[in-house]
Parts: structure tokens; C-alpha cells; sequence
């Protein structure tokens, strides 16, 4: 019995020599085979012995080596998971090296820039609407108070798939199918893809993006229109920013209006700025109050109801708010250029 | 349109600096867009818009100015050295389509000494950025950028049988033009023709034989009025843009006609010209003025500002426009001929507007009646989508909505495809029918700019014809994951992407976007390897497809990398109602975990054991995990060995050991039947 016993404690000893010294689950094994091998394993052969104990020793001795047998099994379980994930074990040498890091994708910046300015009307009661890209020349164009062979068609320079079909040139035909369908009042923003018929250069693609915003009700004036791009623009450039309202012509407003903001590069500081032309100004959007011809043309009755709308490029405000030079940027997908925007 | 000080200042005595005057401009919406010196003359270079011809003259700008500031106009005389014959006897003009020509104004000029311009006049052309020609050109030039009134002067004794016939061509006939291009004219174009031939495309362009030579010295002054619409056709139709079908097109003041023919005669005058009696005045349909009412109550309700009586009446007033007071605040007002743009009263609050300065008016925040709910969650789900995606890594992109068609052929996509008529580029000559094809250049274009890997991800539409000829956009999802997903570092190697870090991103974007698990069946796809390509559906309705992408693709785009794209249609995602949300109580009672692993043919694919697991019907099953799966090495050929983990609970209490070994027996006799399953 004592003897057993003593063998017990030697090989407790054994065990947790041999423990401290594996290294990797290969060692970890062979340290499972010398203790619980089934011919000769160290704890094998105990209870081997264990069998010609006479039966009053045989109970304790039992207990006392199924105790141990548990905690080799859980010893080697820890050591088995301890080399299944060695460096989060292993005492690192240098805590000063970099930490692990999962690479997180990177929005587009349109994508990032449009969702900054849906954040701000969202938050001003407006809801988000879309519609076609392929629109019918009645949409983009008639709805919208333009008259055919009208030379105001020219600025809309238009991608035809045939004679009744086109690609929209801006957003503003969603303002024609959403007050088709819906009465007012009407507080929308429509973002979208829009086209146009340009040879590309800095600053013109075939394709862009546009915001449109609408707002329909009862006694809307021209003093809201612009204080809620007053308030708009602050939002997305700072309270600081300039902003200037001048006079200007669309078909589908009337008053209309264009909106400036100080040139963020120079701050009017700079005769030859490359970005402003030397004005000190640089033109985001277009503006006004809902032409009533516009209404006429969709059931809403221009005396009873006043509206105003805006449009603003996303891709040219965004060229401003982040200083790139060219809108190809945008298109040409560089994951160097992209990836810089997982940090705006 | 170019606009010069100098110029400027024979209309109005203006009392501000060249450079002071430039920002007023803007003010009223004349942008100036450049401002030069030209020979001691300051020019502006003003961005005119397509509703307002009147600005396309010196006259007109000058009148907004003159408005501005409350300045008189000055309207210079125009003596004419007259000759002692009448107009009519000299030159016989007829008009055969009063519709396309509702005015016509001639005079002869006999005497005149063709040469070149003096300085003055020189000045004056160059500022608009016109080259002097000869002094009767010039000075056609010179009323033209005065009055906004083209004008046309022909070489009188050119005339045959000194006569003017304006009519529409007949077919066949052609005219060589001053520029000396050779037109062939059609019977929906208006002409300027002699007794035997067109000597002018009316409105647009003179014609070459009739035209002004150093030899010429009696002319013939044209000064008519067009319409715009017919003017628009027939210089888009022979790609023409002269100063003059630009002014016709917009519309020209119908009462600019008589001053446009006295001007140019009596600055021909100068050189020796003396004119004919009576001006010939071509005008069956004389046209009444225009007359809209206007409200001063509805100006402030539309502006946000009471704007004072006295204001309203002076600027438009100033503009030319005559006030009849109705009641007090109500008038109808009489629109001067040369404002064609004027036609309601939200027209005229414009230009009260304009002069009143916009920012004048005050900003105010605009109320809501009330606030509308998310008109559509396709904006959340989309966004939703699109930061899942950034999570795994994938970095998003856009690409423009056309697409090659000779590329788009390869990819077989099946779609009938959207041509546009006047593409910017062959290359760019359809709309897309598929995003995959722009995520390939995405990746060839940064393996060619230091990528090791591309992992990327587009939402956007693609464009077809349906079958019953509709134009159809859907909204698609594209992805594209190729080489190095996780760079080498001090503590790890590099690793590469593969066909199942894909399938795991599309698996948890159904999971996060709370639709239910797709199912992924094998299935080739022109866009893939064959045997390299899965079709993912949602009960039994396809969504979208997954695999490696075919190496006849790769090559066509120059792309040498192994690279794994899918594509999905959100339409059919959107259209689907995500599982409703409900909370389930967390478990108050232990579960209980058991292992079972076991060997199954290798016939059947993962997804057929997934979904037998998932039918299992047994009591106290939570879920259940499949946690290991290998084949080869000690297994026979034909086999593979699955271990799943389950997970049992009881709601209201502690489960009992045995009741857990009974489930078990139950769901090996299940999986027995059903998958023919060995125990391991
Ligand atoms: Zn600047």
C-alpha cells in the first residue's frame, strides 16, 4: 500500500516535470502515452497493481489513483489546448509588436457622401424615393415644363436608347411620379444615378450622381427654400461656410436659383485658383420654387399649393468637400483611392 | 455671350468702375464667368440662359442694368441718306410662309463703298470675339450683338430680277454657303430665294453667290423674324450653329425687325450707302402683346417677404413692362415684345425676385405638417447589405451603367441587351446586363497597380430588354474575391481567398439580413468553370449564382489570377419579407451537449445532410452544430465522416440523462433511414 502510494507521489512529481517542459502537441502525446499508454503506460501499470492489493487497501489506493488519473487527463487536455493556440500561450518576447488586425472594406465615396447628405434631410422629416433611369422624353423633359425643340434641352445633353426612350439626365423626373401618385404634403430627397451626353473631362462623365429634393405644401416659400439649403449646406461644410443665392434659369422652377459656396480652396484669396476660376466662389445646385406649369402637369393646383425643389451633383460637392481634383477618381475604382475612405 | 463695357455705356451712363460693375451682374443673374481686358475695353464674359434672348445684345443687358440702378436708357437716333426711290420699287419681297416667317423687314442700300471697318467698329466686333470681315458684314455684326437681331445683307445686283421669295426649299435644291459648304435642302426648310434659286437658309446661314464682295455696292438688308422651332430643326438636321440660329431658336423680339434694317442703313450710311424709302414691313399677323396679371398679396405669399408696391412698379416698370391697375395690388401688365420669357405671373415675382435680391429674402426653416415614414427600407437593406460586406473585407465600388457589347458576349449573360442610340463610345455602347464584368476590370486594373488581392463588391442595376420588348433596371449585387486576402505578418502567413470565404460572406449577408438560409445547389453557369459553380435560391427561387470564374473570361480581360465572383438579384431579395423579428426568452435551464459522429457515402453532399439535420423530429432538440468532416485516409474510397454536435433543453426544467440518450437512439434510427448513416 505504502509503496503504491509512493510511487503515486513520484510520478505526480514526474508528470508535472515532464508537463512544464512540452513544447507542442506532438510532446503533449508522447507525455499522454508514457502515463496512460494501454500496455505501458506509468498509471496502466498502477492499476494493474492496484489489482493484487488486498481488498482493504483496495478501495482508498483506488480513489487515490482514479484522483490522479482525472487530473493527468484534465492536465493534458489544458496542455493539448495550449498548443493549439501556441502564440496567445507563449509569453510574447516584445510587446511592442504590431497587434492582429482585420482588414475592414472600404465605402465608396459617393456612397459615404450620399449618406451624409440622406443623413440630414432624413433628420429634417424628409424620406428617401427613387425611380427609373430609363425614363421617357414626357419624365425627364415635358412633365418638366420644357418644351420640345426648346434650345433649354441643350444643357441636358441626352443618351437616347430610341425615340421614346432615354437615360434621365437628372433626378427630377421622380418629382413628376411622385406627385402623380401621392397628394401633399411632400417632403422627399431622390438619389440617383443620372446621365448625360459629355465628353469627359476634370469635371463632366457620362454618368454622375445627383440629389434631388422636393418639398410640396401649403404656403412653402421661397424663405424656406433657402433656409433649408441654408441650413443643408452648413451641415455638410461647416457653419462657418459661405454661402451666396443668385438668380438663374430652369424650366421646372420659377424663381430660380443657383447656389454658391466660398471656394474652400482659396477662399476667395486667389486670382488664378485652379478650382474656382479665380471668383471665389464655387456653384453646388440649382434651386427654385415649383414652376406651376410643373404642377398643372401632375393635378396639384398652383394656387392652393407652393413648392420648392433643389438638384445638387453628389460627385462635384463631394470633389469640393474632399478636394479631389477629378471626377474620374470616382470611376476608376483604384483601391488605393477607395481604401482612403474607410477612414472619413 | 461676350459683353463689353464700351458697349454698354451708349445705352446707359453708368457711373461704377469696369471691375465694380462685374458684381452686380451676378446679382441679377447675368453670371459672369470671365472678365477680360480687350484694347482698353473691358469684355464679361456672361452666361446667358436658353428663356432669355433678350440678353444676347448689349441693348437688353443694358436694360437689366438700367434697372438695377435706376438709370434712363438712352435709344441713339439712327439718320438715314435716303434715296429718292421707294423701297417697293427696287425689290419685290414675298413671303409664301407667313407661319415660319411672321415678319420681314427689307431695304436697299445703293453706293456703298465695300472696305475695311474703322477702328470703333473693330473694337466693338472684336470684343464679341468676332474677326472684322469688311465694314457691311461688320455692321450687320454690330446690330446683331446690339439689338439680339440677326441679320442678313445680301449683294443686291446677285438678286435675280431683284426679288425676294421666302419660302420652304424644294426638293432637290441645294445651297453653297458663305463658309462654302454645300447644303442639300428639304421641304421642311425655310429659304431666302430669288426668282431661281435660294440665295440664304433662312434664320441660319447666307449663301455664298449673294454674299457681300469687294466688289458689292448696292445690298440688300434682311431683317426678319423666324420661327424658333423650324430655325432648331433645320440647323440640328445640317449640324449648323450661327450666331443667328442661336438668337432664332430662342425666340427674337418681333418688333426688332424695323429698328435692326433703319440701324444697319443708316451706319451704312457712313460709307457712301444710301438707302431706299420706306421700309419694307412684311407683317400680315401683327402680334398683340402679351398681358399677365399679377397679385402683390401673392408676391410676399411666394417670396416669404412683403415686398413694398412702390418696388414692384418701378422694376417692372423699368423692364419695360406697362402696369394696369385693377384694385388696389392687382394689376394686368402689358410684356414688352422682347421679353418672350414672361408669360405668368410666377414669372414676374421672378423678376421682382431678381431685383430685389435674393439675398434679401430671409431664410426660414420649412415647416411640416407632418413627417413621413421611411417611404421605402430598401435604402436600410441596401445599407445593411453593404456594411456586412465591408466587415469580410470587400471594398466597394461603382462603375458606369454601360457596357461593351463585343466584351459583354463572352460572358453569355442572357439578357437581351439595352444599345444606345448615340453613345459616347462603341465600348461603351449598351447598358450593362451584368456587374460582374466591371468588377473584372476593377481587378485587373489594381493587379496592375501593386494589388496582391482584390476583394470587391458593387450594388447597383443592370438593364435588359423583357420578352414582351419592355425595358426592364433591376438592382443587382455583384461580388468579385481573388488572391491575397490577409497579407504576411511577424506572427502569421499570408493567406489567399477561396470559393468558401465567398460562400461564408453570402451566407451571413442572408443570415444579417434576416432572410432565411439559401440553399446552394451545384449547377453550371456560363459565367464559371464547369463543376465550379453553385445556384443559390431561396425556396426554391433563384437569387443569384456563386463560382470560380471561367479562365476563357479571365483571359478575354488579361486577368492571370484565380478569381471567385456571384451576382445576385435584390429585386427578387427586396421583394421578400425578411423573417418577422421576435424575442425568444433566454434559457432559464441547463442544456445538454452530446457528440455523434458518423460516416455517410460521399454521393451525399453537405447541404443534403444539413437538411436532413434540420427535419430531424426529436423531443428537447435546441439545434445542432456539424462541427467536423473529413474523408481519405483511413475511410474507404466511397465515404466520408461527418461530426455533429446537438443541443438539448427543456424549457421548464433539467433534462434527465436518459431522456437524452432516448433522443439520441431516436435521431440515429432518423439519420439511419434517412441517410443511411454508419456509426463511427
Ligand atoms: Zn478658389
Amino acid at each position: 500500500m505504502s509503496s503504491l502510494q509512493e510511487k503515486l507521489e513520484q510520478y505526480r512529481q514526474l508528470f508535472n516535470d515532464l508537463a512544464a517542459k512540452t513544447k507542442n502537441s506532438k510532446e503533449v502525446e508522447e507525455l499522454k502515452q508514457t502515463f496512460l499508454g494501454r500496455k505501458k503506460g506509468y498509471l496502466t501499470l498502477l492499476f494493474d497493481e492496484l489489482k493484487q492489493l488486498p481488498p482493504d487497501d483496495k478501495r482508498s489506493a483506488g480513489e487515490a489513483l482514479n484522483k490522479f488519473k482525472t487530473e493527468i487527463q484534465q492536465a493534458l487536455s489544458e496542455l493539448e489546448e495550449r498548443c493549439r493556440r501556441p502564440e496567445a500561450e507563449k509569453p510574447p518576447t516584445d510587446l511592442t509588436l504590431p497587434g492582429k488586425k482585420i482588414y475592414w472594406g472600404a465605402p465608396h465615396p459617393l456612397t459615404l457622401f450620399q449618406k451624409k447628405i440622406e443623413k440630414i434631410f432624413v433628420s429634417m422629416g424628409f424620406s428617401v424615393e427613387e425611380g427609373p433611369e430609363i425614363e421617357t422624353d414626357y419624365y425627364n423633359f415635358e412633365a418638366l415644363n420644357f418644351p420640345p425643340y426648346h434650345p433649354a434641352r441643350d444643357s441636358w445633353d441626352t443618351l437616347y436608347i430610341n425615340d421614346k426612350l432615354l437615360l434621365r439626365t437628372h433626378t427630377s423626373p421622380v418629382q413628376i411620379r411622385v406627385m402623380e401618385k401621392k397628394k401633399p404634403p411632400i417632403r422627399i430627397i431622390i438619389p440617383g444615378k443620372v446621365y448625360r451626353r459629355e465628353t469627359p473631362d476634370p469635371t463632366h462623365l457620362p454618368m454622375f450622381h445627383q440629389v434631388e429634393g422636393l418639398v410640396v405644401d401649403r404656403g412653402i416659400t421661397f424663405a424656406h427654400l433657402k433656409g433649408t439649403l441654408d441650413y443643408f449646406i452648413k451641415a455638410l461644410f461647416g457653419e462657418k461656410i459661405k454661402i451666396r443665392f443668385r438668380p438663374s434659369f430652369f424650366p421646372f422652377t420659377e424663381p430660380s436659383a443657383e447656389v454658391d459656396i466660398e471656394c474652400l480652396a482659396c477662399h476667395g484669396q486667389d486670382a488664378q485658383c485652379r478650382v474656382c476660376g479665380g471668383t471665389g466662389w464655387k456653384e453646388i445646385l440649382g434651386a427654385g420654387l415649383v414652376d406651376p406649369q410643373v404642377f398643372k402637369n401632375v393635378n396639384i393646383d398652383p394656387e392652393k399649393y407652393s413648392g420648392w425643389a433643389f438638384g445638387l451633383g453628389i460627385d462635384r460637392t463631394a470633389m469640393l468637400a474632399y478636394e479631389i481634383p477629378e471626377m474620374r477618381y470616382f470611376y476608376e475604382n483604384d483601391l488605393r483611392f477607395l481604401r482612403q475612405f474607410n477612414r472619413k | 455671350m461676350n459683353i463689353s463695357y464700351d458697349w454698354l455705356i451708349e445705352y446707359l451712363d453708368l457711373n461704377l468702375s469696369p471691375r465694380e460693375l462685374a458684381k452686380y451682374f451676378d446679382q441679377i443673374g447675368l453670371m459672369v464667368e470671365a472678365v477680360k481686358e480687350i484694347d482698353g475695353d473691358t469684355v464679361y464674359e456672361i452666361e446667358t440662359y436658353a428663356n432669355r434672348p433678350d440678353t444676347l445684345g448689349h441693348l437688353g443687358v443694358a436694360r437689366e442694368l438700367a434697372a438695377l440702378f435706376g438709370l434712363p436708357l438712352k435709344s441713339p437716333s439712327w439718320p438715314l441718306a435716303e434715296l429718292d426711290r421707294l423701297t417697293t420699287e427696287l425689290v419685290d419681297i414675298q413671303v409664301l410662309d407667313s407661319q415660319l416667317c411672321p415678319r420681314y423687314c427689307g431695304l436697299v442700300v445703293k453706293g456703298v463703298q465695300v472696305g475695311p471697318s474703322p477702328e470703333w467698329l473693330k473694337r466693338r466686333i472684336e470684343a464679341v470675339g468676332l474677326r472684322p470681315i469688311n465694314n457691311v458684314v461688320d455692321i450687320s455684326n454690330y446690330v446683331c450683338f446690339s439689338l439680339g437681331q440677326p441679320l442678313h445683307t445680301f449683294d443686291f445686283s446677285q438678286l435675280k430680277e431683284a426679288r425676294i421669295i421666302v419660302r420652304r426649299a424644294r426638293k432637290g435644291e441645294t445651297l453653297r454657303t458663305l463658309d462654302g459648304q454645300l447644303l442639300e435642302l428639304t421641304p421642311d426648310m425655310l429659304v431666302i430665294a430669288d426668282e431661281s434659286k435660294p440665295v440664304a437658309l433662312a434664320g441660319i446661314i447666307g449663301g455664298e453667290e449673294s454674299g457681300i464682295s469687294e466688289k458689292t455696292t448696292d445690298v440688300f438688308i434682311e431683317s426678319a423674324n423666324f420661327d424658333p422651332v423650324s430655325i432648331r430643326l433645320t440647323a440640328k438636321k445640317l449640324g449648323l450653329m450661327t450666331d443667328a440660329s442661336y438668337r432664332f431658336e430662342r425666340g427674337v423680339d418681333i418688333n426688332a425687325a424695323p429698328l435692326g434694317a433703319k440701324m444697319a442703313a443708316s451706319l451704312l450710311g457712313q460709307f457712301g450707302g444710301k438707302a431706299s424709302r420706306g421700309l419694307l414691313d412684311v407683317y400680315p399677323n401683327p402680334r398683340k402683346p402679351k398681358s399677365v396679371p399679377l397679385r402683390l398679396k401673392r408676391v410676399g405669399e411666394l417670396l416669404g417677404i412683403e415686398i413694398p408696391e412702390e418696388f414692384v412698379v418701378r422694376t417692372l416698370t423699368a423692364l419695360g413692362l406697362k402696369l394696369n391697375e385693377q384694385k388696389p395690388g392687382v394689376w394686368v401688365t402689358e410684356i414688352p415684345s422682347f421679353r418672350v420669357d414672361l408669360e405668368r405671373e410666377a414669372d414676374l415675382i421672378e423678376e421682382i425676385a431678381r431685383f430685389f435680391g435674393y439675398d434679401r429674402i430671409p431664410t426660414e426653416v420649412t415647416p411640416a405638417r407632418s413627417f413621413e415614414l421611411p417611404a421605402d427600407e430598401r435604402q436600410d437593406c441596401l445599407w445593411l447589405l453593404k456594411e456586412i460586406l465591408f466587415h469580410y473585407g470587400f471594398d466597394e465600388v461603382i462603375n458606369f451603367s454601360f457596357g461593351d457589347r463585343e466584351k459583354e458576349k463572352i460572358w453569355h449573360t442572357g439578357y437581351d441587351p439595352i444599345e444606345l442610340q448615340n453613345p459616347i463610345s462603341s465600348r461603351a455602347s449598351i447598358l450593362r446586363t451584368s456587374l460582374l464584368p466591371g468588377l473584372v476590370e476593377n481587378t485587373v486594373w489594381n493587379y496592375n497597380r501593386e494589388a496582391d488581392g482584390v476583394h470587391i463588391f458593387e450594388t447597383g442595376k443592370i438593364y435588359f430588354w423583357e420578352e414582351d420588348g419592355k425595358q426592364r433596371e433591376e438592382w443587382h449585387l455583384g461580388l468579385l474575391t481573388s488572391g491575397q486576402r490577409e497579407a504576411k505578418t511577424w506572427n502569421q502567413p499570408a493567406r489567399e481567398t477561396d470559393y468558401f470565404f465567398l460562400k461564408g460572406a453570402i451566407e451571413d449577408l442572408f443570415f444579417y439580413l434576416g432572410y432565411e438560409a439559401p440553399s446552394f445547389e451545384p449547377e453550371d453557369h456560363s459565367f464559371f468553370q464547369t463543376g465550379q459553380a453553385v445556384k443559390i435560391s431561396i425556396k426554391k427561387e433563384p437569387v443569384g449564382y456563386l463560382g470560380l470564374l471561367k479562365s476563357e473570361i479571365r483571359q478575354a480581360y488579361g486577368l492571370d489570377k484565380l478569381a471567385y465572383g456571384a451576382e445576385f438579384n435584390l429585386e427578387v431579395l427586396f421583394d421578400r419579407q425578411p423573417r418577422p423579428f421576435a424575442f425568444a426568452p433566454v434559457p432559464r435551464f441547463p442544456g445538454v451537449v452530446r457528440d455523434l459522429s458518423f460516416l455517410v457515402d460521399s454521393t451525399i453532399n453537405f447541404q443534403d445532410i444539413y437538411s436532413q439535420l434540420k427535419k430531424l423530429n426529436v423531443p428537447y432538440l435546441e439545434r445542432f452544430e456539424i462541427y467536423d468532416r473529413f474523408e481519405g485516409e483511413s475511410l474507404a474510397p466511397n465515404q466520408v465522416s461527418y461530426s455533429v454536435r446537438f443541443f438539448f433543453r427543456h424549457e421548464s426544467r433539467t433534462l434527465q440523462a436518459e431522456e437524452v440518450d432516448r433522443a439520441m437512439l431516436d435521431i440515429i434510427s432518423q439519420l439511419k433511414s434517412s441517410l443511411k448513416i454508419q456509426l463511427r
